[in-house]
């Protein structure tokens, strides 16, 4: 039995240390052995073909599915070619490992010298001094004026920490099938968030086939929501902002999550789950994942992100997209978030200066930017190519793209700091009482309030 | 083999101790040939549960470099509901599973020890789920209790009865994930179970049957006397695996969103749950080892409890 508690003892405790840290960090340089070969090629023959000057190696991080992840080495070869002096390890994995995978490295100091940091984490590295301040390259390097988002990753003091990789911005998705069905008019972009309830209503449909106002209508038994709405990004947080609340204070310190604009937002949000019109948590549960609902043809509107059209496209859903809806006061708000890439903090100068080469080389070179473009996985960080036909006239689906571009105009990000993962969580489980009439709307948004700011303080206090 | 070649070493040296050199030649030899296990043991065991302790004395985000801040940690449990919510609901867990699983696979394997044609398929259906991943459990749960599609509440509602949100309902969360994990688990308690049945002489039987014991006196006086040793197996490992229990939960109340894995409303937030989320997702790595250490002076003090509480119901013979 000792034996046992022991044993047990050793499981805990090295599951949550640095035997996991060891394992994973020395897993990651070989785990992707077709990654880093078809690179080194490609470093090789750059490297035959000139090899003036010092030569660099920096270790390349991001996360991959398998298209981009080709795709994604392809243009590394391309950089390594025009730059004969710095060689290129990459390092790649599914979005999940990715990132146990890097605060690992980070902590035995083995992190890739420049990595794709999902936007939301950004903050997280930046503010634990673990990614390089880029004010001044940016200045130096990139025109202001001819990108997207490079304020999305400017902190309070007014200091850089990455340059977007690509953008994603959200807007009101809508399945033009299930419309017509219901003989209701598209979404436009006068559309308030009254509006699109009415709308919703008429295409939330229960599983005997009956909609909202007809008798004998179960909104316990809903087969067709009118929105599917779930979390902060494609969820409540354009809708308390268009209402003209929101959850923290321009420092990223404070919590004004209870305030008499949210009150109205939550009430609009509980009430369409209420009538069934909107998925509701447990509703949501339902489902293989909250992003299946959409794609799936279960819900006739989403709120979702440029990389939405993935799925929707591989669907075959016949969909367009349309601006996300004002608030009461004509205010509006789309939740956007720039994926970047970011300089470790622990790189040698000579490496972190390779490593900006790099980030400099996919922000500025349009070919780069119109080869990423054709991915489909995100909006081009240059404007030059996003107001191009190489974004506007993709081949496929939706027709609407401007509305990607019309969003940026008013987009927030998603109040992003250190401690963003944490707040959010506390957030969602108190907006899941309300929306589940666990809790009231006034109860909720004050427990929130206190939760959130609590987590705040923790970290900002030291 | 060793210890005759050192007794013929004595004999031959007249009853002296073995001369020093040689024994030392010999535990080099010793520590060469166990010196692979050593060598694991020190890196991967004593080596991180040293760091570990010392984590937990410091402020930790696994970005920087630990820094000591002596019991900060540990005070900082006190003042954290959420942690003191997790050790609510693994106590809770664990008092509802642990009895439940042992006595159910008990009827079990005392059904199951029967002479019966084809029991063999018997046992080897309740032992499917034990080798099964929680990946799969999920899907077949979700099968059941799904709160739109699932078996369980179509089965209410043509019963006339309100559905229910199961997983979902902070109420039912954690005795529906012990009913998933008993189902689950049972097959394995019940092997071992099966083998500690089997061990019971015969003889004991007959002799209480001459004395005209029916079957639930023998069952009473003679088996669960004689399988209380298993019985102590079975209760102290099940106690120490459920306060362990991390996976299934992980992906049970986290399907679709692994953002909510603990939720709703953490009803289901296990101290492995808690202690995984405080290091790897908040970077508490500080914090998490010290969740880590409070979490082994629990089971070891639980495991003496149980130690010193056997004496009272454990019979050796």
């Amino acid at each position: 039995m000792m034996k046992r508690g022991k044993k047990f003892m050793m499981l805990a405790a090295a599951a949550a240390m640095t035997l996991a840290a060891a394992g994973c960090g020395s897993e990651s340089k070989d785990g992707n052995g077709a990654a880093s070969s078809a690179a080194s090629s490609a470093t090789g023959a750059a490297s035959a073909s000139a090899g003036s000057g010092e030569k660099v190696e920096i270790l390349l991080g991001y996360y991959s599915d398998e298209k981009s992840d080709s795709k994604m080495k392809e243009l590394i070869g391309q950089f390594t070619a025009a730059h004969p002096n710095i060689s290129v390890k990459t390092q790649s994995a599914p979005y999940g490992q990715f990132y146990q995978k890097l605060d690992t490295q980070i902590a035995a100091g083995t992190a890739p010298d420049v990595w794709l940091s999902d936007g939301v984490y950004v903050m997280k590295y930046a503010e634990r001094g673990a990614v390089r301040d880029l004010t001044d390259w940016i200045a130096k390097d990139l025109k202001a004026d001819d990108y997207y988002g490079l304020a999305y990753n400017k902190d309070a003091e007014g200091r850089y920490w990455g340059v977007p990789q690509g953008i994603q911005v959200g807007v009101l998705f809508y399945n033009k099938d299930l419309f017509d069905k219901a003989g209701a008019a598209y979404p436009t972009d006068d559309w308030t968030w009254d509006d699109l309830k009415n709308a919703a209503a008429k295409l939330t449909v229960d599983a005997k086939g009956k909609t909202e106002g007809e008798s004998g209508f179960d909104k316990n038994n809903v087969n067709q929501f009118g929105l599917t709405f779930f979390s902060i990004t494609e969820g409540w947080f354009s809708v308390l902002k268009s209402y003209g609340g929101g959850v923290l204070d321009e420092t990223g310190t404070k919590s004004i999550i209870d305030s008499e604009p949210n009150k109205k937002a939550f009430e609009w949000m509980v009430d369409g789950m209420n009538r069934g019109i909107i998925t509701d948590p447990v509703d949501l549960k339902s489902f293989q994942s909250n992003t299946a609902v959409f794609p799936s043809g279960s819900a006739a509107m989403r709120i979702g992100l440029y990389a939405r059209v993935l799925a929707a496209n591989e669907a075959g859903l016949n969909y367009d997209v349309a601006l996300l809806p004002k608030g009461p006061d004509g205010k509006r708000s789309a939740p956007v978030i720039a994926n970047s890439w970011v300089v470790n903090a622990k790189s040698g100068d000579a490496k972190a200066q390779a490593a900006w080469e790099w980030v400099k080389y996919w922000a500025t070179q349009d070919d780069v930017q119109k080869q990423w473009a054709e991915l489909g996985e995100a909006i081009p960080v240059k404007k030059s190519i996003a107001e191009s036909d190489v974004f506007l006239k993709g081949e496929q689906k939706p027709a609407n793209r401007q509305a990607f571009l019309d969003s940026l105009i008013f987009a927030q990000t998603l109040d992003v700091n250190a401690v963003w993962e944490e707040w959010v969580g506390k957030f969602n489980e108190n907006a899941q009482r309300a929306f589940l009439g666990d809790q009231s709307i006034d109860e909720a948004l004050k427990s929130a309030n206190a939760d959130v700011q609590k987590v705040l303080n923790d970290f900002y206090k030291k | 083999m060793e210890q005759t070649i050192e007794r013929t070493g004595r004999a031959q040296e007249g009853g002296r101790p073995v001369p020093k050199r040689r024994g030392s030649s010999e535990s080099r030899w010793g520590l060469i040939m166990v010196s692979p296990y050593l060598i694991h043991f020190v890196l991967f065991v004593a080596g991180p549960l040293g760091a570990s302790l010392y984590f937990s004395f410091s402020d930790y985000d696994m970005l920087n470099p630990p820094r000591w801040s002596g019991l900060d940690n540990f005070a900082r449990m006190g003042g954290d509901p959420l942690f003191w919510k997790a050790l609510k609901n693994t106590l809770y867990f664990t008092v509802l599973f642990v009895p439940l699983q042992t006595l159910l696979a008990l009827v079990l394997a005392v059904a199951l020890n029967q002479k019966l044609r084809g029991l063999k398929w018997f046992r080897m259906a309740h032992f499917i789920p034990v080798i099964s991943s929680w990946t799969v459990i999920l899907y077949v749960a979700d099968a059941i209790f799904n709160p739109r599609f699932g078996a369980a509440n179509a089965l209410l509602t043509r019963l006339g009865l309100d559905s229910q949100r199961w997983l979902q309902d902070e109420k039912l969360a954690i005795p529906l994930l012990v009913l998933i994990a008993v189902w689950k688990g049972i097959g394995y308690i019940m092997v071992i179970y099966l083998a500690g049945l089997q061990s019971v002489p015969g003889d004991l039987y007959e002799a209480a049957e001459m004395d005209g014991a029916g079957s639930y006196r023998k069952f009473r006086s003679i088996t669960l006397p004689m399988i209380s040793p298993t019985t102590f197996l079975v209760v102290v490992m099940s106690t120490i695996t459920t306060f362990q229990a991390f996976e299934q939960i992980y992906v049970l109340t986290g399907r679709g969103d692994m953002s909510q894995a603990g939720g709703p409303n953490d009803s289901t937030m296990v101290l492995m749950l808690d202690l995984y989320r405080e290091g790897f997702t908040f970077l508490r790595m500080g914090y998490a080892s010290a969740i880590a250490w409070v979490l082994f002076m629990i089971l070891f003090a639980l495991t003496m409890l149980q130690l010193r509480v056997q004496k009272k119901w454990v019979h050796y013979d």
